[in-house]
């Protein structure tokens, strides 16, 4: 039934004319490689709509249709413009850069235009599709989780887990433990944990894999003067000060809840989450830990909305935007071989947890500039399955088993033995006509798109 | 018989190998499967046929002027005169085809240059094609202050591009009428088809002057593959499918319903999609302009 309703759906959507909006959220935890991914989401698209054999998959699904793209004009948006082309020519300059970390939101987007997916299809105009994919900060995700805890609840779990975790958040620790129980309003006390409290979320997201952060927005404020509500820290209690910080946390979440309703997400109907899950198996089973728990704060925390409703052509447009796809992507999958990379997404889709109202997950392994190669090494007298590729800045390849990548959460006999963190390798050099070799982007981009397409 | 030993774990390592490396190079992209080259008996029966002929009239020509000199030295210049006059029109045409080509290799040449990433040689392309075409204007300033390979091309795109973009649609349209006049008026389907290819081809010529390119016949056969080949890129301008479209509309029912007024408007909308695909075929500016990496 349900299938039956899709095929009619998409059937209909496929007659319907005008250009359709897809508005695709991109965002990931820290140093999961966003950059990069948009990056070369664009210079392959660009490359599949130039005719260049890329992306097979996304032409399989296409069954022939050509596609057009080219880069959508950013018209009097307020919102700037990823900057494509840059990125694009430091990863294929010799010798390459990686993508800096971005420091604010910015929109790559394109337009699309595909012949119809009905019969006598090619005698009707073209579909277009104008696709925003947003570049979202994953630091600002995972104030989302916040929306639904009040600020004794959140003070009591963030101190919790920051004495279980590493030691930079000492200082904060015995600041906030120092604080008489009737501890006044006082503007300098707030001040002084604002700052300690601060210091050790950007230590703890500098010098560890830790994910699970909040607020995000201390980590990467929004443009413009700092409004005196930022200047709050978790603190348990029902002190004269605790509820001046409690105030301000409820300000901090209506102002994140203006930016979901009204802002940059209002628009967003799909989202796209990476991970860098390698990195954290290597860094051990407290960064795992934590790198579960945001994506499951995150997942659990957008709006979905999957009924029959949004499956109606022209009232889906009428109605406000509800995340109706999401896919979950593991990321810099090159830095373990094939066999690995499909344990990779298996334990992706272990570790994401979405309430029963949200809609069926992709999750996949990818690596959206690729920088190794598959090999296989004679290991103690046995062949494993290994990549090498260049460090990046080096001139010798250098040959990498990381470990076997489980393909289900990771337990106690996993982490009685090492996996070691991959060294940073050099991307590959670009194919000809800009293209980045890259590993699974087009089943990610069909993943993501497919519906539309 | 089971193994009940546990599996031997390997010790993950990571390590350096001793030699210096290259830079590690992506798989090359899957090309189309080569065809084994088929050996033509078309290519020595037109050269043989070309210099039976030639050599043929040459020495006829030869005798024939021989002969006249024979009779009277006066006869003999005379016919010097006719045999150089014939010649020098014969010379004056395949100069014209070798010229035609030439415009279309030159189309390549300035594409390469404009989609490449060396500023200068893109600098020298533009000038060198608003050069050739009526609309370039006093875009000299405005290239050489351009910074980058893409500002050339978007600035080529929105000065003449879109002044001949503009032309292009015109003469498609005024094609789309002739045709669908044609189509709707034509006694007969195979003087309807007759009627439509003909425009098409005056319209593939029409656009192709408009951009500086000047096709004789050979040059005319070259361009109307490539038309066909960057119809593929000229959004909803699939050739290949509009045969099936055809096919549909050709269907008895059809025919009935919506009367030949159906397939002729289906004509004029191809000309309007040729004289596009003829543009794109002819213009060495693409319609998006991604920095190349090579």
């Amino acid at each position: 039934m349900s299938a039956a309703l899709g095929s009619l759906s998409t059937a209909l959507t496929e007659l319907v004319p005008g250009t359709r909006h897809v508005r695709v959220a991109v965002t990931g935890l820290a140093r999961a490689g966003k950059t990069a991914l948009l990056a070369s989401v664009a210079a392959n698209l660009l490359a599949f709509g130039a005719g260049l054999p890329v992306l097979p998959l996304l032409a399989q699904h296409l069954a022939r249709r050509r596609m057009k793209v080219t880069m959508a004009p950013a018209g009097a948006a307020d919102l700037p413009r990823f900057d494509h082309a840059a990125h694009i020519a430091a990863l294929a300059a010799d010798p390459p850069r990686w993508p800096e970390r971005t420091q604010s939101v910015s929109l790559l987007a394109f337009d699309l235009t595909i012949a119809r997916q009905v019969v006598l299809g090619d005698l009707l105009p073209p579909k277009r599709i104008r696709l925003e994919l947003l570049d979202y900060p994953g630091e600002w995700l995972l104030d989302l989780p916040l929306l639904a805890e009040d600020f004794r609840t959140w003070s009591e779990a963030t101190l919790a887990r920051l004495e279980r975790g590493p030691a930079f958040a000492r200082d904060f620790l015995a600041f906030a433990r120092g604080l008489p129980a009737d501890a006044p309003a006082d503007e300098a006390l707030a001040a002084s944990g604002h700052r300690l409290y601060r210091a050790a979320l950007l230590r703890l997201r500098d010098e560890t894999r830790l994910s699970l952060l909040q607020p995000g927005r201390f980590l990467m404020p929004p443009p413009g003067p700092e409004p005196p509500w930022m200047g709050f820290f978790p603190l348990p209690g029902s002190s004269p000060l605790c509820r001046l910080l409690a105030e301000r946390y409820d300000a901090y979440r209506d102002a994140v809840r203006r930016d979901l309703v009204q802002g940059r997400f209002a628009a967003v109907d799909r989202v796209l989450v990476l991970a860098d899950v390698l990195a954290a198996l290597a860094a051990g089973p407290a960064a795992f830990a934590d790198i579960a728990a945001a994506l499951s704060a995150a997942s659990e925390a957008l709006r979905y909305d999957t009924s029959l409703l949004r499956r109606i052509p022209l009232l889906d447009r009428l109605l406000p935007p509800r995340i109706g796809r999401v896919v979950f992507a593991a990321t810099k999958a090159d830095h373990v071989a094939a066999r690995q990379r499909r344990n990779l997404a298996a334990l992706m889709a272990a570790l994401v947890r979405l309430p029963p109202e949200a809609p069926q997950p992709a999750s996949l392994a990818v690596a959206a500039v690729r920088a190794t190669e598959d090999f296989v090494w004679a290991l103690d007298g046995r062949n494993v399955s290994a990549v090498r590729g260049r460090v990046l800045g080096e001139s010798r390849m250098t040959r990498s088993y990381p470990g076997e990548v489980p393909d289900h959460s990771p337990d106690a006999a996993f982490w009685a033995h090492p996996f070691l963190d991959v060294p940073m390798f050099e991307p590959m050099r670009a194919l000809p006509g800009g293209a980045i070799p890259e590993l699974g982007l087009d089943a990610l981009l069909v993943a993501l798109l497919g519906d539309v397409l | 018989m089971s193994d009940d030993r546990p599996p031997v774990r390997v010790a993950p390592r990571i390590e350096a190998e001793s030699f210096a490396a290259p830079r590690l190079e992506p798989e090359a992209l899957p090309v189309p499967v080569a065809m084994p080259p088929v050996r033509s008996g078309l290519g020595p029966l037109l050269g043989g046929a070309a210099v039976l002929v030639g050599g043929l009239v040459a020495l006829d020509l030869t005798s024939t002027v021989a002969g006249l000199f024979d009779r009277s030295p006066w006869l003999g210049w005379g016919g010097v005169a006719v045999g150089l006059a014939g010649l020098g029109l014969v010379v004056r045409g395949i100069a014209r085809e070798v010229s035609g080509l030439a415009s279309l290799a030159t189309v390549d040449r300035l594409r390469a240059a404009l989609t490449g990433t060396n500023l200068e040689a893109a600098r020298r392309a533009a000038r060198d094609w608003i050069g050739r075409i009526e609309e370039g204007g006093a875009l000299d300033g405005a290239i050489a202050a351009s910074p980058d390979v893409a500002a050339i091309n978007a600035l080529l795109r929105a000065g003449p591009g879109a002044v001949l973009a503009g032309r292009v649609d015109a003469l498609g349209r005024a094609a789309a009428v002739q045709a669908f006049a044609a189509a709707a008026a034509s006694p007969s389907a195979a003087l309807d088809a007759a009627l439509v290819a003909w425009r098409g081809m005056r319209l593939i010529r029409e656009v192709a002057t408009l951009y500086g390119v000047r096709p004789g016949a050979a040059a005319m056969l070259t361009l109307v593959r490539r038309t066909a080949l960057s119809a593929a890129s000229v959004a909803a301008a699939d050739l290949a499918t509009d045969a099936l479209a055809r096919a549909v509309l050709s269907n008895p029912l059809l025919r009935h319903v919506g009367g030949e007024v159906a397939g002729a408007g289906l004509a004029a909308r191809r000309m309007i999609l040729l004289a596009r695909a003829a543009a794109a075929a002819c213009s060495p500016v693409s319609e998006a302009h991604t920095p190349g990496t090579d």
